[in-house]
């Protein structure tokens, strides 16, 4: 019962942290659109938190760059658990049209465990709001 | 019989149980309301009670330099002053004590998580929570000392700093409202200064540093921190409701139910509705106004109830 509970409220009120590991700044855009009145992923429970103690899940953006990777790492395990991780875009799924650049190390499943790939240069607002529905029946 | 109406006004009604699910109801409604005002859907009536279990049972990480027992009391510590300043506080007209000057007890009880907070942002190893935590005590000074003249001067027009008797003395038309219209204003700015809402949402400015003093928080002490700024929106509410608008009256008997929780539902409506149209402060914009403009008025506000 308690079980049953908490995993319904784990479900119904997913926070979300968004960071940028070094992508072009488009999916970081689409990203925001989830909170206008259009998008509105409110109604969802879908919340933007500002900092990572707070968070459920990580919107992982952009490939991961040789300098990101640690701080990437550090937000990640700040998080308290449990927590989910979602590459979105291509870059974040595979490291994108950069991905044989010098300074990158390719996406972000080379760095943490991801839950969700969501490709798309950029992802649109719609498919957003679907990862994190089908992310809530993951839980 | 008499230790069970007790107990029973103490944890159920008006007591802990029943404050804790209308203050989530009621937090729920400012947020749908909010949303409404900016053509939004909102969240659905569940939501503060999903967002609460969901902290309650979420692994609960101390960072380094920041895990002292201190850190973990002061949120519970937080919700206990809240929670004992409601006891004093007539809800439909009921209330689980009353004593002779209550109403100084509970504004004190009400002003210390404001001082939890700062607390807990020095706490912290993060300079957002440093940042925060200064900013929450510059903003205490700010709205403290209004709020208090505010909320004393219908106790010194009625002759009486007891929340009960300031209540019933306003049956059925003599509110405290058509005589203090500026005592009113005063104290739901400085409510709202309390609450840390907008457009005095200076301490957790989320755009600037982060959560501010709570960046650091996570889990089982963040719901609490949660729970307490939901119960202190509601039982503000409830004492400007009891002390400025006639708690029950004009309702006949029976009536009184209804009338209260549409006045303390208007009143909210009022916060929400603030919060879609202002923006944020700086934090020497506030002080300038609480000093130079709250404190002077209701310095006046209180000469003239002294006169009248």
């Amino acid at each position: 019962m308690t079980a049953r509970l908490i995993r319904w409220a784990r479900k119904k009120s997913l926070w979300v942290l968004h960071f940028n590991s070094g992508g072009c700044n488009g999916c970081d855009i689409e990203t925001l659109d989830l909170l206008t009145p259009r998008y509105d992923i409110e109604r969802l429970g879908i919340l933007k938190e500002p900092t990572p103690r707070h968070a459920d899940v990580l919107l992982a953006t952009g490939p991961v760059t040789r300098q990101s990777r640690d701080r990437l790492l550090r937000i990640y395990e700040q998080m308290p658990e449990p927590k989910r991780v979602v590459a979105l875009g291509a870059c974040a799924c595979s490291g994108g049209i950069v991905a044989d650049g010098y300074n990158v190390v390719g996406g972000i499943h080379q760095v943490l465990p991801v839950s969700l790939f969501l490709p798309g240069c950029p992802v649109r607002p719609e498919a957003i709001i679907d990862a994190l529905v089908q992310l809530q029946e993951l839980i | 019989m008499g230790i069970l109406t007790a107990l029973f006004q103490l944890f159920m009604f008006p007591g802990v149980l029943f404050l804790v699910v209308a203050a989530l109801l009621a937090s729920w409604l400012d947020r749908k309301m909010v949303a409404l005002w900016q053509a939004r859907v909102g969240p659905p009536w569940y939501q503060p009670f999903a967002d609460l279990i969901k902290l309650l049972a979420k692994e609960d990480v101390m960072p380094a330099g920041g895990s002292t027992a201190l850190g973990a009391a002061l949120p519970i510590f937080s919700l206990a002053c809240t929670l004992a300043a409601s006891l004093y506080i007539p809800v439909f007209g009921q209330a689980v004590g009353s004593f002779p000057g209550d109403l100084v007890v509970v504004l004190f009880l009400l002003s210390l998580p404001s001082l939890g907070q700062f607390l807990a942002g020095w706490l912290n190893p993060s300079v957002y929570g440093v940042i925060g935590g200064n900013r929450s005590l510059l903003q205490y000074f700010a709205y403290e000392v209004p709020l208090l003249m505010g909320m004393i001067a219908p106790g010194v027009l009625s002759k009486s700093l007891t929340i009960d008797i300031l209540t019933t003395v306003q049956h059925p038309w003599r509110w405290h409202l058509f005589m203090l219209p500026v005592g009113f204003a005063i104290s739901l700015l400085g409510l709202i200064g309390k609450l840390k809402r907008v457009p005095f949402d200076i301490p957790n400015a989320k755009s600037e540093i982060g959560a501010g003093p709570l960046t650091d928080y996570s889990g089982r002490k963040l719901a609490l921190w949660q729970l307490t700024v939901a119960l202190q929106t509601l039982v503000g509410l409830h004492l400007l409701v009891d002390i400025y608008l006639g708690g029950l009256s004009p309702a006949r008997a029976g009536w009184g139910v209804p009338v209260f929780a549409l006045k303390t539902l208007m009143l909210l409506a009022v916060l929400s509705l603030v919060q879609v149209l202002f923006a944020r402060l700086r934090i020497d914009q506030l002080s300038t106004i609480g000093w130079r403009l709250l404190v002077p008025l209701g310095l006046a506000q209180l000469l003239f109830s002294i006169w009248i």
